[in-house]
């Protein structure tokens, strides 16, 4: 079953400091931008929405044509887990971002590595593509 | 985190500050204790930053600076030290005064009292003990401030952290939130 789906891990600057597609979907040049467009826009959504609840899963934040936007966010509010997709399955999505918050905190455990910069690690990246193949 | 808690003896902790103040400012910058408390209160900050982050990881966010002031004195101290903070005080416009009545990496630390034969000022013993003890402490002091400093910012809070010692082993922490 193809299904679409962008991760990107935006830092307390507002810099992207990871994305990847992680659909499976076939590759598709001008859906690219779309998708990093589309989560771009629903930052605004999601600084209302981080003020009003105290949990860090955001649960859906936007919505565009048939694409939704669900938001994880990490205790010091600024570092946001957002993801592009066009299934439904809040149970998996949630287990996904616990699980790549738990790589984020190994990450940042590095004594190497500058919080909020970029994540260039390709083991980081083999990770999350394995999780979201488990999860979504 | 993945496979259960592993744990470090304590002595082992107590010791790694100890000798980090003794590196630090003794042998590498002997002439700049600026220097070397700015160099100790950046290690405590990467820590405190990397600790927050492990800690706050299952509980929800924070609502507001008191929040996570509440957080850093009871969850992250009973993690770090093993026991609560003792008091907190606030003048509710962003200076808050933690204060450790037994703090744990201090109890190992003594300063010798006055010579005899000068029993009879009684009060300025009190004093030259009271400065003799912040001498001696304050240096120990440093990694912890920027504990608590690192583990406030990477919570939202952006401070200022001092810490001072009057008598041994108690000792506060004043945070001062940036607006």
């Amino acid at each position: 079953m193809a299904s679409t789906a962008c991760f990107v891990i935006v830092s307390r600057n507002d810099c992207p400091i990871y994305e990847s597609e992680v659909g499976t979907a076939p590759k598709k040049d001008e859906a690219a931008h779309l998708h990093q467009f589309i989560l771009h826009a629903s930052l605004d959504i999601v600084q209302d929405v981080v003020w009003t609840t105290n949990a860090m899963y955001l649960k859906l934040v936007d919505k565009f044509n048939d694409l939704l936007v669900s938001v994880y966010v990490t205790a010091d509010t600024h570092t946001r887990l957002m993801l592009l997709h066009d299934s439904r399955n809040e149970d998996g999505i949630k287990n996904f971002f616990q699980e790549v918050h738990e790589l984020y905190i190994k990450m940042l455990l590095n004594p190497l590595y500058v919080p909020g910069s970029r994540i260039t690690s390709p083991f980081f990246d083999t990770r999350v593509r394995t999780l979201a193949r488990k999860y979504l | 985190m993945p496979g259960g808690g592993r744990e470090v003896a304590e002595s082992c902790v107590d010791s790694l500050n100890l000798e980090l103040v003794a590196t630090y400012c003794k042998r590498l910058h002997p002439n700049k204790p600026e220097l070397a408390a700015r160099r100790i209160e950046a290690i405590g900050y990467q820590v405190g930053l990397q600790l927050a982050e492990r800690y706050t990881k299952e509980r929800p966010r924070f609502a507001d600076h008191l929040e996570a002031i509440k957080f850093i004195c009871k969850d992250f101290w009973a993690e770090v030290f093993r026991k609560q903070v003792d008091n907190l005080k606030t003048n509710h416009r962003g200076v808050f005064v933690l204060q450790d009545n037994k703090f744990r990496w201090l109890t190992r630390i003594s300063v010798d009292s006055a010579p005899p034969g000068e029993a009879a000022q009684m009060d300025v013993n009190a004093a030259a003990n009271a400065s003799r003890a912040s001498q001696a402490a304050g240096q120990y002091l440093y990694f912890p401030c920027g504990l608590i400093r690192g583990a406030l910012t990477n919570l939202g809070v952006a401070c200022a952290v001092s810490a001072e010692v009057s008598t041994l082993p108690a000792c506060s922490f004043v945070v001062r939130v940036k607006v």
